[in-house]
């Protein structure tokens, strides 16, 4: 009906516009569990069906909407994105394209049966390889844009009778009315000037605030906290750890400067920078906890921001100890580079707030030894980026670096005992949320024996040290292979063995990249191992 | 005191009191659990993780080396000093945590217990296996003439190597076992007097199509199918509505055909007839066909198992054995019931149950979803407990009664959706304090070790500040 009114309008329209989504970010949205505002739900929408958070120069919220709008006009467009080479042969489409139309995927004849074989797997329970999780993929994409089209996911507004919010085509009365005027202001604004300068005009915006409050009028009591949502739009648009990695970035910068040539407003400078880094980071993180309402730790995204503040932290507290310059370099570029790989990998680290699964609600014990198992990982990521900087001090002059390679051994045997009382402490911890959530201390689940297993390798590490093994160039070593362990319990027991009972953050993908990264860095250790191993033999000869 | 000590001994403490030894154990320890991750992973079940890995020599010779070494290495820096606390204190508690875990697994229990609301239970179902046979020699009653906990994953039988059940001067040998097996039925007709009827049914309209199999004992009264649009019911007379769209076929035997009567949901009459095989019922809800594609008044259902590779939601485990020349396949939780001669023989394979001291009733259990979704955000049980009253378990709320502990663990929907069956876990832990103990022990000692060890390393650090660029010691003892 709504639709019918507005097509011709927008036809005009489609063309380049840039922030007329503005007003409508902050609209509050029921979906997947939670209240959320529009914004945040474009967003992982286009992510999901397009792969990237804009489409071209487009913000999410005016595509997203534009599809309920007009949607024929979306449906020609190459918007969904199929990756799966193998996906691609099967469904017989080009395989040089990323994205395609919705139209050619529908009208595909190949779509109905590879779905069905899809299906087939699901009823028999299988696990799903790369090819059946690239179809899954496409079901979804294509299940969520027929959705929004329709205006079934767009859930704006209450119902008194029901948990499930009113979808755009259930809206009656005063309801429809608002939001047919709101969807006209939007297409005005972006009509306005003939489509060359769009930008929300006066009355969408004032359409958009009657339109909530028309819908909370609905049922007042289950409408969404809008000082949430607020927070939620400002943390989308601010985008706090993008701000962090970039004054780590400068405060790394500024300490190889300062290595280099000492200068005292050269280290000044760099405590600016981390500190700032650090305020970021530890603010973005407060409002993620708020917003979600727990601690940040409960998905594979969540963790790779909480682990490099933890190395951030430790590094600070050592530093005050120490006096070690170095392990400020080291925590702030782990901090770069995890905080880096969360805005690249938005697929494998996805950043949507979602609802908790039952077991994991509410239990204290959960989120202390989740918080000291992970916090535990970030000591161990700091003595493995110590153990990378000190082998490159090896391989260039043993003597020469003396006094760092020193001073760096003892920083990396310091992260290593934090790590390991802490993930001793956390392991046991595990035990205990197990036992009072299921009775069982300890069940052998994959995810707590992948935690043991790095204990296990970290404490061989110390004993052998003690037994006369292990000297600084191998515990250097030993900070970079057993941080393999690390990531497999970390990374490597969600996305490449998938089984057991942490299956709840199960995904996909990156594995290629995680392995190169590990086999890299044993590589790099091989290599600087047998060049000292010649050096000495031939300094002996 | 060790000086005092025959030499051997003085030996044998050298020997396990070995930091090279203890670096090899706990790389050991380390590549055992690790093995068991991925034989988690590729059979995606725990216990056969649990029984052919954790469980196993390997690990438990390693364990036992790791105690010795505990021990040994605390006797061997006898006489303590203060600085020896926290690796002491570290030390016992992980021989403190390893005697809790050994008395769990000797005397605790670890099932689950399974209700439909209004079901009153008092076994708890647990991992053991028994295999049981009974007999009736005289037509009358049963008797147990066998039965054995058996283990067929950790001890698989073979042609070589068979389990023999003894039955008197025969024998029942199994000699093959699938731990994760596909189960198929097929329903065959019949000539023995005693099989009852079954039908194969397609539902079909513009958006359903589905076709499936029912089969009745003859000595049960009825069978049900509840297909989602409606409901299929096999029975031997006519049967008063319940309350569904529902269709009542009823066989005769030595009939050819079956009558058949419609209900609707408010109990009303629709349309009753007879139909023959490859007849098609038209009635009336959306267009909805019901076809009669087989129809056998005798039948026989034939189980074969077939291997499967590991573990999916469908796959049971099953043991062949033979028997009077004969081979049978008996899967697990099932009962198989011979005829041979005039000898009735039961045989049943399954999960064991432990009987409590009390039962538990499940009056109610609910499903709380997300808001606006399909999936469950919480479960709870409500629970009658004698001497209690009624006791709301939920996840992360457990019960505590009569030295067990029982779980929200999970729960089963019946065929229209609805939550219907809630599953406890049941629980009873008699090393949960001791490990509880060990684990602070470890604890409280890995911090106090690192507390006086870095009150050594800075001494240290003074002296080698002093020294300039000597080569740093590393053969420091705890």
């Amino acid at each position: 009906m709504i639709k019918f009114i507005l097509l011709p309008l927008l036809l005009l329209a489609s063309t380049a516009f840039a922030q007329v989504g503005e007003p409508i970010n902050g609209l509050p949205i029921q979906d997947a569990g939670r209240i959320k505002p529009f914004g945040t739900f474009a967003g992982e929408s286009l992510q999901l069906i397009y792969g990237k958070k804009k489409y071209e120069d487009k913000s999410a919220s005016e595509v997203v909407f534009t599809w309920m709008l007009v949607p024929d006009h979306w449906l020609t467009l190459p918007l969904i994105e199929v990756r799966h080479a193998g996906l691609k042969e099967a469904l017989k489409i080009t395989s040089t394209e990323k994205h395609f139309s919705a139209q050619s995927l529908f009208s595909n004849e190949r779509v109905p049966l590879i779905l069905q074989e899809l299906n087939t797997i699901r009823t028999r329970q299988e696990k799903l390889n790369p090819y059946y999780q690239a179809v899954q993929r496409l079901e979804n994409q294509l299940g969520l844009f027929q959705a929004i089209r329709k205006g079934e996911a767009l859930r704006f507004v209450p119902d008194p009778a029901s948990d499930k919010w009113k979808s755009v085509p259930e809206l009656q009365g005063d309801a429809q009315a608002a939001f047919m005027k709101m969807s006209k202001g939007f297409v005005d604004s972006i009509a306005a000037d003939g489509g060359k300068n769009p930008k929300p005009s006066e009355e969408f915006k004032s359409a958009v605030t009657e339109f909530i409050a028309v819908a909370r009028a609905q049922a007042p009591e289950k409408y969404a906290n809008m000082t949430k949502i607020g927070w939620e739009e400002h943390l989308n648009k601010f985008h706090p750890f993008k701000w962090a990695w970039i004054a780590y970035l400068l405060g790394v910068i500024c300490l190889t400067f300062n290595y280099f040539s000492p200068r005292k407003s050269m280290n000044t400078a760099s405590w600016i920078f981390l500190a700032l880094g650090f305020g970021l980071h530890t603010y973005g993180m407060i409002l993620r906890s708020y917003l979600s309402g727990r601690p940040p730790v409960t998905n594979m995204y969540e963790t790779v921001v909480w682990v490099p503040w933890g190395s951030v932290l430790f590094s600070f507290i050592l530093e005050r100890v120490q006096k070690n310059k170095l392990l400020l370099m080291c925590s702030a570029t782990v901090a770069v580079f995890c905080l880096i790989l969360t805005d690249l990998a938005p697929t494998v680290l996805d950043s949507s707030i979602h609802p908790l699964e039952p077991v994991l609600r509410s239990t204290f014990w959960l989120s202390t030894h989740v918080l000291i198992i992970t916090i535990s990982y970030a000591a161990f990521f700091l003595a493995f980026a110590l153990g990378d900087l000190l082998l490159f001090f090896y391989l260039k002059d043993e003597k020469k670096y003396a006094v760092q390679i020193r001073n760096g051994t003892m920083s990396i045997y310091r992260a290593l005992q934090i790590g390991i009382v802490l993930l001793a402490a956390g392991t046991i911890l595990g035990g205990v949320w197990a036992d009072y959530s299921w009775g069982r201390f300890w069940g052998w689940d994959p995810k707590e024996t992948w935690a043991f297993i790095a204990l296990m390798g970290y404490l061989a590490l110390l004993h052998g040290r003690l037994a006369g093994l292990v000297k600084d160039f191998q515990l250097a070593c030993g900070a970079i292979i057993s941080f393999a362990l690390v990531i497999m319990a970390w990374y490597g027991v969600n996305f490449v063995l998938g089984a057991g009972l942490h299956s709840y953050g199960f995904g996909a993908g990156g594995v290629e990249y995680v392995t190169g990264f590990v086999v890299l860095h044993l590589l790099y250790v091989a290599y600087v191992s047998t060049v000292r191993y010649t050096r000495q033999n031939s300094q002996s000869k | 005191m060790k000086k005092q000590q025959a030499p051997l001994f003085d030996r044998v403490i050298h020997f396990f009191a070995n930091l090279k030894l203890a670096v090899f154990i706990i790389l050991a320890i380390a590549v055992i659990s690790a093995v068991g991750t991925i034989y988690e992973a590729v059979y995606m079940e725990a216990e056969v993780a649990q029984k052919l890995v954790y469980n196993s020599v390997y690990m438990y010779t390693v364990l036992a080396m790791l105690s010795l070494t505990l021990i040994a290495v605390m006797i061997d820096r006898w006489p303590w000093k203060q600085h020896h606390a926290g690796f002491v204190l570290a030390h016992i508690g992980i021989l403190i945590l390893l005697m809790g875990a050994w008395m769990t697994k000797e005397y605790g229990v670890d099932g689950s217990m399974a209700f439909n609301i209004g079901e009153e239970r008092k076994y708890v179902t647990v991992k053991d296996r028994d295999l049981m046979v009974f007999a009736s020699f005289d037509g009358q009653g049963m008797k147990s003439i066998f039965e054995s906990p058996v283990d067929f994953l950790t001890h698989p039988p073979s042609e070589k190597n068979p389990y023999i059940v003894q039955l008197g001067s025969d024998q029942m040998k199994f000699t093959e076992y699938y731990h994760f097996a596909y189960r198929d039925a097929e329903i065959m007709p019949s000539d023995l007097e005693r099989d009852g009827p079954a039908i194969r049914i397609q539902l079909e309209n513009a958006n359903v199509n589905m076709t499936e199999w029912i089969r009745r004992e003859s000595k049960v009264n009825m069978r049900e199918l509840d297909l989602g649009p409606a409901k299929i019911v096999l029975a031997n007379q006519v049967l008063e509505p319940t309350g569904r769209n529902e269709v009542v076929f009823i066989s005769r035997p030595k009939d050819a055909k079956l009558d058949y009567i419609i209900y609707n949901k408010d109990k009303t009459l629709r349309k009753k007839g007879t139909v023959a095989q490859g007849d098609t019922i038209d009635t009336g809800w959306m267009a909805l066909k019901v076809r009669v594609l087989r129809y056998l008044p005798r039948s026989k259902e034939i189980v074969t198992y077939s291997k499967a590779g590991y573990f999916t939601p469908v796959t049971t485990s099953a043991a062949k054995f033979s028997f009077r020349g004969q081979d049978y396949w008996i899967g697990v939780n099932s009962v198989l019931r011979l005829f041979i001669e005039d000898t009735a023989y039961v045989v049943s394979y399954g999960f064991r149950q432990i009987e409590l001291a009390f039962p538990l009733r499940l009056t109610d259990f609910k499903v709380g979803m997300q808001e606006g979704t399909e999936r469950a955000a919480t479960y709870e049980s409500k629970v009658d407990v004698p001497g209690k009253g009624n006791v709301l378990i939920s996840m992360n709320e457990p019960l505590h009664h009569g030295g067990f502990t029982f779980y929200q663990a999970s729960f089963e929907k019946d065929e229209t959706g609805r939550p219907m069956i809630s599953i406890l876990s049941v629980n009873h832990d008699p090393g949960r304090w001791v490990k509880y103990l060990g684990s602070f022990l470890i604890v409280l000692g890995s911090i106090v070790l690192f507390y006086f060890r870095r009150v050594k390393w800075l001494s240290n650090l003074k002296n080698l500040a002093s020294q300039g660029d000597a080569e740093t010691k590393h053969q420091e003892r705890p």
